[in-house]
């Protein structure tokens, strides 16, 4: 022992004179850090409710329950966070994952309160004092807890794709869609938003297993066209997929098609597993053998009734065949979704149309059901003055003659009229005929209907898009082979009442040009003269298309009706769910017995008024 | 026509006639769903009508100086026929059209005449003219144009 | 005062004749699970012969948590907010094994701002984990002072985590493919200042604690770890190094940032709680100057995290590793097998506390004094919940 040892402790003297380390007031004095993980924020209208903060939370603190507000907003699952703080451990895996970027946490920590139950609420919804906090974590910025961008697509460059109408987009290999299944959240909000309600997040699910057999077997339980919908359709489940909102959404499209394109066609029996189904002898007839009337076939037969398909054209597929083209959809994709339909005894009639070859009348006598979907065939007209002139050619027309092996005429220099889909179709088809293409449309280029990846895609292969441009005269050109349109350049107005911005004409800005044909593709409507004015009237008809009763029913007992002829979207994947939900009423119609307690069944006649 | 009554008269006889012509042509109109949309074009012209009777009545004002929006749709469009098989398309141009003619009748009408009271009164159902015709025209652009 | 264990001296690993309690002549004395001596719930059965220890067993099983069983049931993710409970007064160490575990089975590599971002968090955890160490030392031989300055001291070190992190304790900061942000701004100054005053305060508590004559008069002599029973009992970190091993991982197998770090291993020559405790010291000073070199190097921008996969259905694929790092009681490691599902087939943590608290804590513990039982208990610095994972 030394002196100093002895003396060295009472140094601690030295120290009673310094101010003390705590603080007098611990809550009120001293916030949280910036970023403390404290009370949680949800900024409500932002959120969708994808419940991905749910599903990461380890504690289950986090239940999804609905809030009144937010019922039936597209794209919204109506749910929102409620948080549980019994249970919550302030990890924040909740905020990193929320794919909205709606969820994040205040630096408040002191909450003190007799009545425990306030620990359970939901924010953002319920009041609570820190809403507004600026404080608190939230995720930083290039952190993330999934891949925000989608693994690309292979795609012919715009050169090769121009040369051939050999399929653009080349679908991905297995790691690849390995990978893009990956970024799914598996919220469903998809399946809400489909108009099939496609099980979306389980046939991705199968994709990341590898079972692709049982992908196969989940999409067809809605969609009898997965080898169609996986290269054409207009996915707007991909537009609502939440993690679209901070980075592109999953290629839902692209698994789709990855999962067909697995599995063989020869296997698609054993797979399906369809062979059990007992015949019910009833008969159905269904007019129109395009999605909507392939897709009702294939559920009417899965309920075991005989179906018969009458079909004007030479083949079946409707607009999948000769509207879409075959750089889109390859007509052996098509055949591989339609041959698996017509070999569940489809009895098919090509080239027999209904009023002409056998009447309406005819069917309705032979039949316990019949279904008609008969889609829109017949080219909207301009109602200019010269558009009768030989050569303006139809959008329709020009994409049916190219399905059909035929030459379209459409020579070099070729303008294009419409901005839809239709005219895009028409414009990258006359590309890979040799044609320089301009595309007129009469609004702007974001107001075009068609598909967005479409308009980029036909930009690249080198059409011109003249938008905000008004035909206004079609005339005679000086060369006898060609043809002159007037247009005038049109200005944005914002209409007074509301609504998107209208086209008005500007008369002192006209141009003329002259071009070797003009492809007309502004809209299509249905032709329904197959039907007499009698039974026309009973069937309901607004604006020249059908508006069906719950199960695609009509005021006429035993008819159904479906596809673009009777909904307002138009698409493949619409008709395919009217297929399927017709197969569901005509079913319920033809086997009352089967539904007890079923107190809508469309049988029952009902007065015009009911329709409405 | 040399009184300000007297022209209310003949424009108010004028959207009767085009009620009872919507009306005739639906009684005929075979395409389905036809007969409901014509006959609310008739309801639409007996509304025109009843503001002009308020007009008449003094229970509301011409606006002439009113600026309103021509949209220059029905300008460049053919002349159909109001047959019995008539579209919606077609109707809805019949009717830009009747419109569009009636504009241009009391546009001409108001550069003829001399007086300055009656000059107002034609400038104001020439504007009554062109809100139909705008009406119509932002039909035809939202239902036949929807995908254009 | 104190006297030499005496007992290891030598490696007699032969088990003693059992006493007999009947005898009256013993009293058996549970210390513990609630005791104030700061090594948690973990109890000691002592013997006592008057108030010398004859026999010492060490009993866990009040933690009823099952971290290893709970990382089974929850996916790759989740876990992170699991682990940082095994170890209450230094979880980070604990964040940074399982992500690394996690990572090298899953082949993911870690961008250079997250390493260094890594790297500084683990120092910091060990100059906050050593202030709170030193003042169980200093309270369990009855010297009050020195807790209150260094726990109220570790409170600035927490702060510097709550800033960085958003939590004080449980950090939740080192996450599988890297760490959840950059450093806040001003960071660097601010850790600047009060690694200034870190190191003021160990001169002082070098002063009051280290050259007092009653600690002196305590601690040297108590708990011999001779160098022969450090590779049979698995003896690591200060412990051993006290002892004379210059055994470090963050030297011997360098991970993180470490192989870019100026430090050198501290070793000492006084095998006893007091050489182990003035071991610590020193390695608190050390941590102060590789924070001092963390806060000088780590990069202010780049990625700090890698590309990761969805990790809400994160499969690893199969594979078995055992990842290692020094932490402040020595190699702390987890052993991690994956069998390709989106759940951890087993994890097992390897903590020093194992060996520590239980095989050498009994054997130190007989012979000693029951007023110096605390002391040597501290002294090993050992957690149950490492034991009881």
């Amino acid at each position: 022992m030394n002196l100093k040892d002895l003396l060295s402790p009472f140094f601690v003297w030295q120290r009673a004179f310094e101010k003390p380390y705590t603080s007098m007031r611990p809550t009120i004095d001293r916030p949280g850090a910036p970023a403390y993980r404290g009370f949680h924020i949800n900024v409500a209208e932002t959120c969708v409710g994808c419940g991905s903060c749910h599903t990461i939370c380890q504690n289950h603190a986090i239940d999804m329950v609905p809030v009144e507000q937010f019922q039936g907003r597209p794209g919204d699952s109506g749910l929102r966070p409620r948080f549980d703080y019994g249970r919550c451990c302030w990890c924040g895996l909740c905020v990193d994952i929320c794919t909205a970027a709606s969820l994040r946490m205040s630096n408040e920590y002191a909450w003190i309160t007799e009545d425990p139950t306030e620990f359970h609420f939901t924010a953002g919804v319920d009041d609570k004092a820190w809403q507004d906090n600026e404080h608190g974590y939230r995720r930083a910025e290039g952190y993330h807890l999934y891949p925000p961008k989608r693994i690309e697509m292979d795609m012919l460059s715009p050169e090769e794709s121009v040369q051939s109408f050999d399929e653009v987009a080349r679908g991905y290999n297995e790691e690849q869609a390995k990978k893009e299944a990956d970024r799914c959240v598996e919220c469903g909000i998809c399946v809400a938003t489909c108009p099939a309600h496609m099980d979306v997040p389980d046939y991705i699910h199968s994709i990341r297993d590898g079972d692709y057999e049982k992908g196969l077997q989940l999409m067809y339980r809605t969609n009898p066209f997965p080898a169609t919908c996986g290269r054409i359709c207009t996915r707007r489940c991909e537009s609502v997929c939440p993690v679209g909102i901070l980075g592109e959404p999953v290629a839902i499209r692209w698994l789709k098609r990855f999962i067909v394109d697995q599995v063989d066609a020869g296997e698609y029996t054993r797979i399906l597993n369809n062979d059990a189904v007992v015949e019910s002898g009833h008969r159905v007839a269904i007019i129109g053998a395009g999605p909507g009337g392939l897709s009702a076939a294939y559920y009417l037969r899965q309920y075991g009734h005989a179906v018969s398909v009458f079909e004007a054209q030479a083949s079946a597929g409707g607009m999948l065949r000769y509207g879409v083209p075959s750089y889109r959809l390859p007509d052996a994709d098509l055949d591989k979704d339609i041959e698996y339909i017509v070999s569940l005894g489809v009895e098919m009639n090509y080239n027999t149309r209904i009023g002409k070859d056998i009447s309406f009348e005819q069917l309705l006598q032979d039949y316990d059901a019949v279904f008609l979907s008969t889609g829109l065939s017949v080219p909207s007209s301009m109602r200019i003055q010269g558009e009768d002139h030989p050569r303006v050619l139809s959008g329709l027309q020009v994409l049916a003659d190219v399905a059909n092996g035929r030459d379209p005429g459409i020579g070099r220099k070729v303008a294009v009229i419409g901005g839809g889909n239709v005219a895009m179709d028409a414009s990258r088809v006359s590309r890979r005929l040799g044609g320089d293409v301009t595309i007129l449309y009469r609004r702007r280029i974001a107001d075009m209907p068609a598909d967005t990846e479409e308009i980029h895609e036909s930009q690249e292969e080198g059409c011109t898009i003249v938008p905000q441009a008004i035909p206004v005269e079609i005339v005679d050109a000086a060369d006898s082979s060609q043809v002159t349109i007037k247009w005038g350049e049109a200005e944005m107005v914002q209409d007074p009442k509301g609504g998107r911005p209208r086209p008005v004409l500007q008369e002192d800005r006209m141009h003329e040009e002259s071009y070797d044909c003009i492809i007309s593709a502004i809209g299509q409507g249905s032709n329904l003269d197959y039907l007499s004015r009698e039974i026309q009237d009973q069937l309901a008809i607004e604006w020249g298309k059908f508006s069906p009763g719950e199960y695609q029913h009509t005021g006429l007992a035993r008819v159904f009706v479906g596809g673009d002829v009777a909904n307002r979207t138009a698409d493949a994947i619409s008709a395919i769910e009217d297929g399927h939900h017709a197969a569901r009423g005509i079913n319920r119609f033809l086997n009352p017995d089967a539904y007890p307690n079923n107190n809508t069944s469309p049988d029952t006649t009902r007065s015009e008024g009911e329709q409405q | 026509m040399n009184t300000v009554d007297e022209i209310l008269d003949y424009a108010i006889d004028q959207e009767q006639q085009a009620a009872d012509f919507y009306a005739s042509l639906a009684k005929r109109a075979e395409k389905a769903g036809m007969k409901e949309i014509l006959l609310e074009f008739a309801e639409e012209e007996k509304r025109h009508k009843e503001r002009l009777l308020a007009v008449k009545s003094g229970d509301h004002e011409l606006t002439p100086e009113q600026e309103v929006l021509d949209l220059k749709i029905s300008d460049y469009l053919v002349e159909v026929d109001a047959s019995d098989d008539i579209s919606y398309q077609d109707a809805l141009i019949v009717a830009m059209k009747r419109e569009r003619a009636a504009y241009e009748l009391y546009s001409d009408m108001a550069e003829k005449v001399p007086e300055s009271n009656l000059r107002q009164v034609f400038v104001g159902l020439a504007k009554e003219e062109a809100k139909h015709k705008l009406f119509f025209e932002s039909e035809y652009d939202e239902r036949v144009l929807m995908d254009n | 005062m104190t006297q030499s264990t005496g007992h290891s001296a030598s490696l007699d690993f032969t088990q003693p004749e059992p006493v007999d309690l009947s005898s009256g002549k013993y009293v058996k004395l549970w210390q513990g699970p609630q005791h104030p001596g700061i090594t948690g719930n973990m109890s000691l059965e002592l013997v006592l012969d008057g108030d010398t220890i004859i026999e010492c067993k060490t009993h866990v099983g009040y933690l009823h948590r099952a971290f290893e069983k709970l990382m089974e049931r929850r996916n790759y993710i989740q876990n992170f907010t699991v682990v940082c409970r095994i170890a209450v007064p230094e979880p980070t160490f604990n964040e940074y094994l399982y992500s690394a575990a996690v990572e090298e089975l899953s082949g993911i590599e870690v961008p250079e701002r997250a390493i260094w971002l890594r790297t500084m968090n683990l120092e910091l955890m060990r100059l906050a984990s050593f202030l709170m160490w030193i003042g169980g030392i200093s309270g369990a031989f009855g010297k009050y002072t020195v807790p209150n300055w260094t726990l109220a001291y570790r409170d600035y070190v927490l702060d510097l985590f709550e800033e960085m992190t958003g939590a004080r304790i449980y950090h939740m900061y080192i996450v599988p493919g890297g760490v959840r942000a950059g450093m806040p701004e001003g960071f660097e100054e601010r850790a600047r200042a009060i690694m200034d005053g870190a190191d003021k305060l160990l001169d002082q508590i070098e002063r009051v604690l280290f050259n007092n004559v009653v600690f002196k008069a305590r601690s040297k002599g108590l708990g011999i770890i001779t160098p022969d029973m450090v590779d049979p009992y698995g003896i690591v970190g200060p412990n051993a190094r006290a002892c004379g091993f210059a055994r470090d991982l963050r030297k011997d197998e360098p991970y993180l940032a470490y192989d870019q770090l100026d430090f050198d291993i501290v070793t000492g020559n006084e095998p006893d709680a007091y050489g182990r405790a003035y071991c610590r010291l020193l390695e608190t000073r050390q941590s102060i100057n590789l924070i001092r070199q963390c806060l000088e190097r780590t990069p202010t921008d780049g990625p700090f995290q890698a590309d990761m996969p969805n990790v809400l259905h994160w499969k690893i694929p199969p594979g078995e590793t055992y990842v290692k790092a020094e932490c402040t009681r020595g190699e702390y490691g987890y052993y991690m097998v994956s069998d390709g599902s989106e759940y951890v087939r087993r994890v097992h943590v390897r903590g020093p506390s194992y060996t520590h608290a239980i095989a050498v804590m009994e054997r130190l513990a007989v012979g000693t004094n029951i007023a110096d039982i605390a002391g040597l208990m501290v002294s090993l610095h050992t957690y149950p919940p490492e034991i009881e994972r």
